[in-house]
């Protein structure tokens, strides 16, 4: 067997307790994953990732390090990776979807924090993540009060720098964005020791414009009935696109789109046509949460789109390729970014509009709205989402959850019922 | 895949090249196969192993001699019924 515990001793992790995530990982993958019928082969690639996921991409990190390359850890779909890859780095997502690392990061935060903070935070602490281990600089971002405070924790371990994202989305907070990555590209410079050419950051620009196309072909044959691909493998191409290289994940991804449209072409899906069809909304869900997709598909349901970071925030809308000089290109990427809809922004209007346009185009038969618990702009928001929602007859619940398998139960009679609903 | 058997095979591997070199000529001969982590009861490092069906070892077996693939080993394993969700 592959045996990565050198590797893991000499980044300094804590083998002992890292031993029990790894005990964990391959029963919770068997009985969501590799239960499911008539899966694309292409999920072999993700299943693969999945199997060394604390190996093999974190030896090639490791093998650029080792050639003088430098590593960014991010967290939020607002930073603009296009940056770090211009300057000759890679950026990488980081753990923070698993209620083991929870505990590591109540340690120093307040337990009223959610989940996806403490168990970053508690990743890094517990020495329990590789990526967390490996990262030379983390790059935050203002998107909430609790992320806010955790990179001041964080920076006492590792060098973070802090990317102000507006709050609001009037032509001088993009102009303020813009700023952000002028200010990022030299931060990046000094730490890599590269110049950002502007054919670099052209090319980096196409390098992570492709890597979107994919996932945007991946989940355009979600709109097909019968779907050809499960929500929960689905949503495992996202998580995993946060970590891989960018032109593999254009390739795999390219890969297991071709298959997906033959399957649709000979009108192949993972459902019965006649399954309800779930939008998913809210906040994000990183890997290995799996928890709520695993609870509707097994209930007979189809999740059929995610607006989420893990979902459509991710890869929809492109960076203007057109632009030559830095300047005009950093204009693309704030204004690209500028598009997403987090629930941080005042007003957010935006998503509302997101939600509605991709029920209709998915062909939803309903919604489930979902945040994590202590999330606290995505829980007020859901109040205008069942408001907008309810306003057009859609069918919508509102769920609060957390990583633990505590309210499993729970939440599958309420999803049952929700479905129980749509059916009639 | 094993669903419906009372025990999985499993095969292991020395790296993962060969888990993946094996995967692949399994594809290319149709035998069916799913990639899987590594359980701990059949090793204590993590990594790719292939779950694959009893009737089809001796077709595999003979695909991992003739490509000559290097395998650690094979191993039967009770299958998991009635899983109960447990996160990780």
């Amino acid at each position: 067997m592959a045996d990565y515990h050198q590797m893991w001793s000499d980044l300094g992790m804590d083998l002992e307790k890292h031993e029990a995530l790894c005990e964990v990982l391959p029963e919770a993958f068997g009985g969501v994953y590799l239960s499911q019928e008539n899966r694309p082969k292409g999920m072999d690639f993700y299943d693969f990732v999945v199997s060394e996921i604390h190996g093999i991409r974190p030896s090639e990190l490791i093998a650029h390090q080792q050639n003088g390359g430098k590593v960014f850890g991010t967290f939020c779909v607002y930073v603009p990776d296009e940056v770090v890859f211009a300057a000759g780095a890679i950026a990488t997502g980081l753990c923070g979807g698993s209620q083991f690392w929870v505990p590591g990061g109540e340690k120093v935060l307040p337990a009223n924090t959610c989940p996806l903070i403490k168990a970053s935070v508690g990743a890094r602490l517990d020495k329990t993540c590789p990526f967390f281990m490996i990262a030379d600089m983390f790059v935050g971002e203002t998107t909430c009060d609790g992320k806010k405070k955790a990179w001041e924790v964080l920076n006492q371990e590792v060098p973070v720098h802090v990317i102000d994202i507006p709050q609001m989305k009037r032509e001088k907070d993009i102009a303020a964005f813009e700023q952000e990555i002028m200010d990022f590209i030299k931060v990046v410079e000094d730490f890599t020791g590269n110049k950002i050419t502007p054919e670099a950051l052209g090319e980096s620009i196409k390098l992570i414009n492709n890597k979107r196309k994919t996932l945007q072909r991946i989940y355009n044959t979600r709109k097909a009935s019968p779907v050809p691909i499960s929500g929960k493998d689905a949503l495992l191409v996202t998580q995993i696109a946060f970590y891989d290289d960018p032109a593999r994940c254009a390739q795999m991804g390219g890969q297991l789109a071709d298959e997906l449209e033959e399957r649709i072409n000979k009108k192949e899906g993972v459902f019965p046509a006649d399954a309800p069809r779930i939008l998913i909304t809210g906040t994000p869900m990183a890997i290995p949460n799996w928890k709520l997709h695993h609870i509707i598909e097994t209930a007979g349901a189809a999740v059929v789109v995610e607006e989420l970071c893990t979902g459509t925030r991710y890869f929809e809308n492109l960076v203007d390729e057109s632009a030559t000089t830095i300047a005009g290109q950093v204009r693309a990427l704030a204004e690209r970014y500028m598009k997403t809809n987090c629930a941080c922004f005042t007003p957010n209007p935006g998503r509302l509009e997101d939600i509605v346009r991709l029920a209709k185009e998915y062909n939803v038969d309903g919604i489930i709205d979902t945040n994590l618990q202590f999330c606290n702009l995505y829980s007020t928001e859901s109040f205008l989402v069942k408001q907008k929602l309810d306003e057009l007859g859609m069918p919508v619940l509102h769920i609060e959850t957390d990583y633990s398998e505590n309210d499993f139960e729970q939440l599958r009679t309420r999803v049952e019922a929700f479905l129980e609903m749509l059916r009639k | 895949m094993g669903e419906t058997s009372d025990y999985n095979w499993y095969i292991l591997f020395p790296n993962h090249n060969e888990g993946l070199k094996l995967s692949g000529e399994l594809k290319r001969c149709g035998i069916k196969y799913t990639i899987a982590p590594t359980p701990r009861a059949a090793s204590i490092s993590c990594g790719i192993s292939l779950i694959v069906l009893e009737e089809d070892l001796p077709a595999i077996n003979q695909v991992i001699r003739e490509q000559m693939i290097n395998i650690e080993k094979i191993v039967q394993l009770p299958a998991i019924k009635n899983w109960k969700f447990r996160g990780c």
